[in-house]
């Protein structure tokens, strides 16, 4: 079994640091809504426990089977980023929906203007 | 004090008119607006139907978005104060009248309170309550008793800044973040009916959603956000 760097463990720790104060800032200067800000603070959250408790990856990589602990962490960051990925999408396909509702209603009263326009 | 009382309201076909007409009759001394969240049921219909005065938002935006337009509407024709109203009768119109003296008393933002004299249930859904009040209390030193009460007064200062701004949902983080900027919030006892008809929006997996979101936004982001205080609107009176 192969063991987790400390060096790897290091860029873990700042990254997700990094995260956080990237997110934090963002929510600061009110470009980034506090309700999308929630996961990326969760997601820094996880991947710093893992850092400073390597230990659990090594318990999770023993239970499954792993053939390295760094695997596990690989695996959950692409999990997670695979669930983001899909309620995004499902997201995306709301925003796609309203933004034709909202251009169709747009459109049908500028029609609706004309129309009051000719009548006069 | 010249009022408006916004009523968003999603799918709420079984209970608007009764709300509505309720406050016509008996208090015809403020003035109301639904904001018509997109409902696919026939909440605008009925609106229309009785001539209600209705803002129709095409598409869905939750609560936040659709408060906040009552709220633009409420600053773009100069009303002193807003109040937030559900559209489900839970929130009973007698108590306006002392929540608007406590305003101009000199409050910002006065909180219908169901907690405040009355002992707060120790249920599991007070849980929620119970830990946003702590959170509260902890990053402000303010006792709220009843953060999620949905019945919340604003006078005119707070709603220009309510209507503009990103990340002012009329949430109990939004109050935390207002009475740590120096805002003064004050709570009123009032009762609460239970819904009548419609069923609510909360189940168990949004509560738990509710409450991640609400802790980490009390308890970390309130902390790093900057008030923006600038006003678009000439008649600012504070």
């Amino acid at each position: 079994m192969v063991d987790i760097s400390w060096q790897i463990r290091l860029v873990l720790v700042l990254g997700s640091l990094l995260t956080v104060a990237f997110v934090l800032r963002r929510v600061r200067q009110s470009r980034m809504q506090i309700d999308d800000s929630i996961f990326w603070l969760l997601f820094a959250f996880v991947m710093l426990v893992l850092s400073l408790v390597p230990q659990l990856a090594y318990w999770v990589s023993n239970l499954f089977g792993f053939q390295s602990p760094i695997n596990v962490v690989y695996i959950a960051i692409i999990f997670i980023l695979l669930v983001k990925q899909f309620f995004m999408s499902i997201q995306l396909s709301q925003m796609d929906s309203k933004l034709r509702a909202l251009t169709q209603k747009v459109a049908l009263n500028e029609e609706k203007i004309e129309q009051e326009k000719d009548d006069l | 004090m010249k009022l408006l009382i916004v009523i968003p309201a999603f799918n709420e076909q079984d209970n608007i008119v009764r709300v509505v007409d309720d406050l016509i009759e008996h208090y015809p001394q403020f003035d109301y607006v639904v904001v018509n969240d997109g409902s696919r049921d026939r909440t605008a219909a009925l609106c229309r139907q009785h001539g209600y005065r209705m803002i129709d938002l095409p598409v869905n935006l939750g609560l936040a978005g659709a408060f906040q337009t009552g709220l633009r509407y409420a600053a773009e024709n100069g009303y002193d104060c807003a109040l937030q109203f559900d559209a489900d009768g839970q929130h009973k119109p007698e108590y306006i009248q002392p929540m608007l003296d406590m305003l101009e008393e000199g409050a910002d933002i006065v909180i219908g309170s169901r907690f405040l004299t009355v002992r707060k249930p120790r249920n599991l859904r007070m849980v929620g309550s119970y830990l946003i009040s702590w959170a509260i209390r902890l990053t402000t030193g303010q006792k709220i008793c009843d953060p999620t009460s949905g019945m919340r007064l604003f006078n005119r200062g707070m709603l220009e800044e309510f209507s503009t701004n990103l990340n002012y949902g009329p949430e109990p983080d939004t109050i935390s973040y207002l009475i740590k900027n120096g805002a003064v919030v004050r709570e009123l006892q009032v009762q609460m009916g239970e819904r009548i008809a419609g069923k609510s929006y909360l189940n168990l997996v949004r509560s738990v959603e509710y409450m991640i979101k609400m802790g980490l936004s009390i308890l970390l982001i309130q902390w790093f956000r900057k008030r923006d205080t600038d006003s678009p609107y000439a008649e600012r009176s504070v």
